[in-house]
């Protein structure tokens, strides 16, 4: 079947971004941290590190020692173990929300961009709409009503929501794209929609989506410390919202030590992500790339 | 338009604020005497109907009266009569119950009555208010009470609940004075007339508000309800209520008990002495303990368990520090009833089974998870150390209490644990997978860690208890009278001081959906249980109950119990012993305040 040689970005422009993001600093050191955090999550994943966490200890509320390093909880629990463990849970929440939901943005986006002005488009901007108005809390509330407690009914309910702001970035870049020449000619040979919109325009909205991908994570990690702290989170485990959550007691009893573990920990990785997410975006952004080269 | 100077500027917003503040709603009480006491649920309803909470019980019996009530400071907790005029007059079968009221019950003023005066409270009113338990339009939480105990009533509701029509057991034989006669004996019967289920209702209110009682009360109570919302309940005296003069001497009060309190400059005088009764709903204890401690807010309060250590000077006996001494009185002791955790015998994969030796292997299962449970651990961490742990469900602030009782039902042995699943063949791989209940709350789940926890050490895997998550204590409450958990823990307030109430959790014919949770169906247990009904208070039925309490341990039907202990804790300038023991409330009608709010 014939075919057409897509302009897809070239490995030029991504070498650039590279270079520029090797020389931003503040980016490359928050990719050190967030590339910490998840050598911790896999290490968590591998059961080499953080297993004890649910174990019941003999001492409650002990003070940071050399056995505890940030002390035990009510149950003589170790607040490190239980740290190092919610990691792989941020991980794994950031990690399923930022995909799905930037694999739903990019697939609605593209369709919707590619057919803008059509009822496919009208349909997805209405959905897009409709997701928008309902505000977050009160929809992951209704999710978790609906489906009582299932254990993910967080991450549905985020990755329902999330979607729509990378839709609509990659909807405008499609709108551009499609009017371009490579798609022109791609269509002037005979190329199916299908193959145009997923061999030829969608390869072009990488950097969105990467970047997109990026927040989506932060926030992820964010919305679930928030809607566990509420009891709407995680229902059986531990993550750092739970932590946050259990302490709520602990604090006005002088005992920080689960607030304050979680707290930085959340603290530092959402940080060091926005940063990452700075730099990356700065790195990515085409108009700098062309002005460095 | 010419712009306005900085000093304008200034001047100008100065004079807003002040207007603004002008126009903000003065303090309500401002100049009154005010107590504010506080509680850990929200009544979700108070309607005497479903006066089925502690929460719901203390605004249900402060708003409405009732025939009996207990006597302030006396313990044991002794009746004494509160719209009823004396004690019932029994007959020697222990039938007929003949009780006369006093002709001063008045209810507060409402619309619902003609010209809007309240009117004198009647035995007619007691009947009606019996009645509207049965009625099949209504959803009566304390209908169980008299089911099948008040000859005729059951009749009576199958005939259409006419409440023109007679009840043969339930009769006004004038205005004041009431029979009832009873189907066999019921020795709490009277106990039963002491609890917001009992309270009396005038048909005029039912009539004018129906469900929205659930909200406001039209009462005969020493206060009428202000507002009711599922933060706080005002209220203020009622004024039509009858002059009663507080009689210390026959409240039980005893000098070297009760003198810190302020209470003797109360004798004689006639209550309710508080201009306005405040209770706030606060359910998180940090943010109760904070409102407390300011110093502003709410006057009473427990003592989280958060705030042991800063708070008490000694566990045993229970006592303050010197700073929180000089600002606060205490009062401690323990709860009349019990926390446990149940296992569903429904549940072919831990209870009964088809295949007796399947169920003979879920017996041991449930008792090697008995064996595992740690109540030692439980008490200190999450009681403060303060509960007390017993065996089987006859806690020891009963009389029934068998001291003498084996502790190996409460002992946390994990080598025998072990060794009853390994003789029952139980191995990681053929455990089931059991759910556990429970609210979503963080005491609450650290509970189930706790729990799952102990588990895990005797070699349950950890995914083969998996805990289910309810977003309320309803939600929690339904699956618990729908059968849908195998495991659920929760606590149990007596009704009245007698271990039938207890006892009865574990009736056949009282399972899901009604009391007992377990759904316990033992015959010889059952059997017992009803030939102790109509029993008297005495060595023989204590022997029976002590009996049944033994048969509950053999079949590991739970991992039972412990009394958890209060402390109590309120301001120094009020005058009054708090009772959140059995039915707590009545006391709030004596409670006083030093000075007026400014």
């Amino acid at each position: 079947m014939t075919d057409v040689e897509a302009p897809t970005q070239s490995s030029g422009l991504w070498s650039r971004a590279w270079r520029r993001l090797r020389r931003d600093r503040a980016g490359m050191a928050a990719l050190l941290v967030v590339a910490t955090y998840f050598a911790v999550a896999c290490t968590v994943w591998l059961g080499l590190a953080g297993q004890g966490w649910s174990a019941l200890g003999a001492d409650s509320f002990a003070p940071a020692s050399a056995e505890h390093w940030f002390g035990t909880t009510r149950n003589g629990q170790d607040i490190f173990a239980r740290t190092i463990y919610s990691t792989r849970v941020a991980f794994e929440i950031g990690l399923v929300v930022a995909i799905s939901s930037t694999l739903l943005g990019a697939l609605f986006g593209a369709l919707s961009g590619y057919f803008a002005g059509s009822w496919i488009d009208e349909t997805i901007l209405w959905v897009k709409g409709t997701l928008d108005a309902i505000p977050f809390f009160l929809f992951v509330v209704a999710v978790a009503y609906a489906v009582q407690g299932h254990p993910l009914a967080m991450h549905f309910a985020m990755i329902v929501t999330f979607w729509t702001t990378t839709g609509r970035y990659v909807r405008g870049e499609v709108i551009k794209l499609r009017n371009m020449e490579f798609v022109e000619a791609a269509r002037a040979v005979g190329v199916s929609q299908a193959s145009i919109i997923f061999r030829h325009v969608l390869p072009n909205t990488t950097h969105i989506l990467l970047v997109q991908a990026t927040i989506v994570f932060v926030t992820a990690i964010k919305a679930e410390v928030i809607l566990s702290f509420l009891g709407l989170g995680v229902q059986d485990g531990v993550s750092w919202g739970l932590m946050i959550s259990q302490s709520t007691n602990e604090v006005t009893a002088g005992f920080f030590n689960n607030f304050i573990a979680a707290s930085v920990a959340m603290f530092m990785l959402v940080m060091a992500f926005n940063f990452f997410a700075d730099a990356l975006q700065d790195a990515l952004d085409p108009r700098k790339v062309e002005e460095a080269s | 338009m010419k712009p306005l100077t900085t000093a304008r500027s200034l001047a100008a917003s100065l004079a807003l604020t002040l207007a603004l503040a002008g126009c903000s709603k003065p303090e309500p009480d401002a100049g009154l005497k005010v107590y504010r006491h506080s509680a850990a649920g929200v009544p979700t309803n108070i309607d005497p109907l479903q006066a089925a909470t502690v929460y719901s019980n203390l605004v249900v019996v402060n708003a409405y009266d009732t025939l009996y009530r207990y006597k302030y400071l006396e313990r044991p907790y002794t009746l004494t009569p509160n719209l009823a005029a004396a004690m019932p007059k029994v007959s020697e079968d222990g039938l007929v119950y003949t009780i006369p009221l006093k002709e001063s019950g008045r209810y507060i003023d409402s619309p619902a009555f003609e010209g809007g005066k309240g009117r004198t409270v009647t035995a007619h009113d007691v009947v009606f208010s019996l009645k509207r338990h049965f009625d099949p339009e209504n959803t009566s939480q304390g209908k169980w009470l008299w089911a099948g105990r008040i000859k005729g009533m059951e009749a009576w509701a199958e005939a259409g609940a006419d409440y023109e029509a007679t009840v043969p057991g339930l009769r006004a034989l004038d205005d004041f004075t009431l029979r009832v006669e009873l189907t066999a004996p019921f020795p709490q019967f009277v106990h039963t007339l002491a609890m917001g289920f009992a309270a009396v209702v005038p048909p005029e209110a039912v009539a004018a508000y129906g469900r929205d009682l659930g909200t406001r009360a039209v009462g005969s109570g020493p206060y009428e309800l202000l507002e009711y919302s599922k933060q706080q309940v005002r209220f203020q005296p009622n004024p039509n209520f009858r002059e009663e003069p507080l009689d210390l001497e026959a409240e039980g009060y005893d000098p070297s008990a009760h003198a810190a309190y302020g209470l003797a400059d109360l004798d004689g005088k006639a209550p309710p002495f508080v201009d306005r009764l405040e209770i706030d709903f606060i359910q998180e204890s940090s943010a109760r303990w904070a409102s407390f401690t300011s110093g502003r807010e709410i006057q009473f309060s427990g003592l989280p368990v958060e705030q042991t250590e800063a708070v008490l000077a000694s566990k045993d006996p229970i006592t303050l520090k010197p700073e929180y001494a000089k600002r606060y009185h205490m009062e401690s002791g323990p709860e009349a009833g019990l926390v446990f955790t149940v296992f569903n015998m429904d549940d072919p994969d831990i209870g009964y089974h088809e295949d007796p030796e399947r169920e003979a292997r879920n017996r041991e299962l449930r008792c090697a998870m008995r064996d595992a449970f740690d109540w030692e651990a439980r008490n200190q961490r999450f009681y403060s150390g303060l509960g007390i742990v017993f065996p089987g469900v006859i806690p020891p602030i009963l009389e029934e209490f068998d001291a003498s009782l084996s502790r190996a039902s409460v002992a946390h042995n994990p080598q025998q644990a072990r060794e009853r699943l390994k003789a029952a063949g139980w191995n990681e791989d053929n455990l089931p997978v059991l759910d556990y209940g429970l609210v979503s709350s963080v005491l609450a789940r650290e509970m189930f860690e706790s729990f799952r926890g102990r588990m895990v050490d005797v070699g349950i895997p950890r995914e083969k208890i998996n805990g289910e998550t309810f977003a309320t204590f309803g939600d929690y409450n339904r699956a618990l009278r729908t059968s849908k958990l195998s495991i659920m823990g929760y606590g149990w307030q007596l009704d009245y001081p007698d271990a039938e109430n207890v006892l009865q959790l574990f009736y056949g014919p009282n399972a899901s959906p009604g009391s007992n949770a377990s759904n316990y169906d033992n015959p010889e247990y059952n059997r017992l249980f009803r030939q102790t009904k109509t029993m008297q208070p005495g060595p023989e039925r204590t022997e029976i109950y002590r009996r049944m309490n033994r048969m509950l341990i053999e079949d590991c039907v739970g991992i039972i119990g412990l009394t958890r202990s209060h402390v109590s804790l309120w301001h120094k300038d009020v005058k009054g012993l708090p009772d959140t023991a059995i039915l707590g409330g009545f006391w709030l009608r004596f409670v006083d305040v030093d000075a007026a709010t400014p």
